[in-house]
């Protein structure tokens, strides 16, 4: 009953115009990134966290959101049609997707890719509604010990599913650590690695380094190529898919809702992974499945499904422990923060509204998603033909707007043009952003748990063994640290690798 | 030796550089953590979680560079075979430019110049399209920001924008 009247009231903040009207803007521009190649939700979302600062923390938040679940549905499109996946979750996507499209079924792929879409973040959004708030309350209960273990797992997870060599994705999730941890400390007040500048005492931002190392770089690396665009010239028809369709794919449907769910909520995770295990599941259980890479429905509605179910229970460890477990929710806590909020167990009762707001526009939002990439397909498919060469000196101006407008200062434009660079050499010799940005966001947190539990336990390292959930998170982190080093792991999880800076 | 041949004990091995560059900068994490204060593991300092972070980022770029002598890695030019390495490089320099430039000429001197440079030296755009681009966006997204939301761009030394 509490729910039901807790979600009435976020119906109550969501349907608010200003908050219809923000909801719009994230989902579209999440649509927009989603479909078009080269610029991702994470360039997005930091591009326009200064915007949110216009408006109240719902409408803010509720834009930023809108981002990232709206590129979920965009980025099939691109995928489907023009087998270049248009962010990282769509990789799997274009296997079949594409073949689909090709034998003139581009509509029943596009349809069932939305619908599933639709139906999955549905289930992720009633899921989130009724585990955020009983989470939380088990929450209050962490201390700095627990907090700092969780910290440590989902980077250690993060590293664990990051491509290439485990090495190089702690070495990066260290520098991340580092760089987090420039500017005063903020237990004795004392400058760090600052040299002496004025500019480095509150730290290096975030928006600079991700949008160097995401925005820049991407661009960096893709006029390496000559981008060339398969784009599947057919009018496309059919979006509603047939009888047979909505019997092959119910049952992947269903299973990447569930699948994609539980990969969403854990540290480190995300729509990435869950995709990838969706197709890696459905093909298993396939009756048939040599149909996989030439057009199967199944290909597309499992991982589609995924990737939107993930989307929505990555909201979990946010809104209810503080900790984003992958670097778009390190984005949106971002925005939290320049609202003077911070997600946690408290979160809940003590801004209800701006929980059950977002949780209501999200549902809206899809909804909205639903209208956007059916009817409007055409439009999308048109925006797909704006050439590379035009489009990417538009995205390297708005990186250098966007940095600017967060800070009013031209440091931070020097910091994201040095991180850009930084970036596209990282990548260059396999060495992923990913681990970096989710550490700078968690370092900070972590060294002040870390002291805090010291200081608590006076010097006793057991009290993180001890108690039981930081028990527990450092033997599974330990387990993944250690997994690499066994052969038949190390198989598995260059199978399960992803790239997440896509 | 062909450039796509893993090489093990040779100083262009791309792996080993870039082993060496993390355990500098482990070094560099580590000394750094020193000069800052330990404290003690009762009342850890401000120079404690460094100092242990740059000896995880040490043994990383350990075992990075171990790997890459036995099992060695891709040389420094395979990693740039078969792409236009020129055009990031250029780009590179546009933005390199377009810092130093920023502060002295303003947001519009120096977004126009680096705007028409990308249209027409990466993937060259027709003059007819790449000159109206690299005017009317950097203008309208100036004109917004500073009409609309109200937010003061570099003007420069000349005081334009």
């Amino acid at each position: 009953m509490d729910t039901l009247v807790n979600v009435a009231h976020g119906f109550g903040v969501a349907l608010l115009p200003i908050n219809l009207l923000y909801c719009f803007i994230g989902v579209f521009i999440g649509t927009l990134v989603g479909v078009l190649p080269g610029i991702g939700p994470i360039s997005a979302m930091s591009l326009l966290l200064p915007v949110t600062l216009s408006g109240t923390p719902e409408s803010g938040i509720i834009m930023m959101a809108g981002i990232y679940y709206g590129s979920m549905y965009g980025g099939s499109t691109t995928s489907i049609l023009v087998n270049i996946p248009g962010e990282a979750a769509s990789v799997v996507t274009c296997i079949d997707g594409h073949q689909m499209a090709k034998q003139g079924r581009a509509g029943p792929a596009l349809g069932i890719s939305a619908f599933g879409s639709f139906a999955a973040g549905t289930f992720a959004l009633v899921a989130l509604m009724l585990v955020a708030p009983k989470l939380a309350s088990v929450a209050i209960a962490f201390g700095p010990a627990e907090y700092f273990s969780l910290m440590v797992l989902g980077l250690v997870v993060l590293t664990f599913l990051t491509q290439g060599s485990m090495p190089k994705a702690l070495l990066m999730a260290c520098i991340g650590v580092v760089l987090g941890l420039v500017g005063l400390d903020s237990i004795t007040a004392q400058p760090r690695l600052t040299f002496g500048r004025m500019e480095l005492i509150d730290g290096i931002g975030l928006v600079p380094v991700v949008m160097g190392l995401f925005g820049v770089a991407e661009v960096l690396l893709n006029t390496e190529q000559a981008i060339k665009r398969d784009i599947i010239n057919t009018k496309i028809t059919h979006l509603l898919p047939s009888k047979e369709d909505w019997k092959a794919s119910a049952g992947p449907v269903g299973r990447g809702t569930i699948l994609g769910f539980f990969l969403g909520i854990l540290p480190g995770g995300g729509a990435v992974v869950a995709s990838f295990a969706s197709y890696a599941l459905e093909k298993r259980l396939s009756k048939t499945p040599e149909r996989f890479g030439h057009g199967a429905i199944e290909g597309v509605a499992g991982p589609e499904s995924a990737n939107n179910a993930a989307a929505g229970g990555a909201f979990i460890p946010l809104m209810t422990l503080g900790i984003p477990p992958n670097v778009v929710m390190a984005l949106l806590l971002g925005a939290f923060v320049i609202h003077g909020l911070q997600p946690g167990p408290l979160l809940i009762t003590q801004n209800p509204g701006l929980f059950w707001g977002i949780v209501a526009s999200m549902y809206i939002g899809n909804v909205m998603l639903l209208i956007l990439n059916l009817p409007m397909i055409g439009m999308w498919v048109q925006l797909l033909k704006l050439p590379y060469n035009i489009l990417f000196p538009l995205i390297i101006l708005f990186t250098i707007l966007g940095v600017y407008c967060s800070s009013n200062n031209v440091f931070d434009v020097y910091v994201m043009i040095a991180f850009g660079i930084i970036g596209y050499f990282m990548r260059k010799f396999g060495y992923e952003p990913a681990p970096l940005v989710l550490a700078f966001v968690l370092g900070p947190m972590m060294e002040n748990n870390l002291r805090k539990s010291l200081i608590l336990s006076q010097g006793d390292l057991w009290t993180f063994v001890q108690r039981p959930i930081s028990g527990v998170c450092l033997t599974l982190a330990l387990v993944l640290l250690i997994a690499p080093l066994l052969p038949s792991l190390r198989k598995k999880r260059e199978l399960v690798a992803l790239d997440e800076g896509a | 030796m062909n450039n796509d041949t893993p090489v093990k004990l040779r100083l262009n091995n791309s792996e080993l550089w870039g082993g060496l560059i993390g355990l500098a900068l482990g070094g560099f994490v580590i000394w750094s953590g020193l000069k800052l204060r330990l404290g003690t593991i009762n009342d850890p300092g401000s120079g404690y979680v460094l100092f242990y972070t740059g000896i995880l980022m040490c043994v990383f770029a350990g075992a990075i560079i171990v790997s890459a002598i036995t099992e060695g890695g891709p040389t420094l030019a395979s990693r740039w075979e078969n792409v236009r390495w020129s055009k990031p490089l250029l780009l590179i320099a546009c933005l390199t430019a377009f810092a130093f430039a920023l502060e002295p000429l303003g947001f519009l001197l120096s977004s126009i110049p680096l705007m028409l440079l990308l249209l027409r030296l990466i993937d060259p755009v027709r003059w007819t399209l790449a000159i109206p681009i690299a005017v009317l966006v950097p203008s309208g997204m100036w004109w917004v920001l500073k009409r609309l939301l109200l937010i003061q761009l570099p003007s420069g030394l000349f005081g334009i924008g």
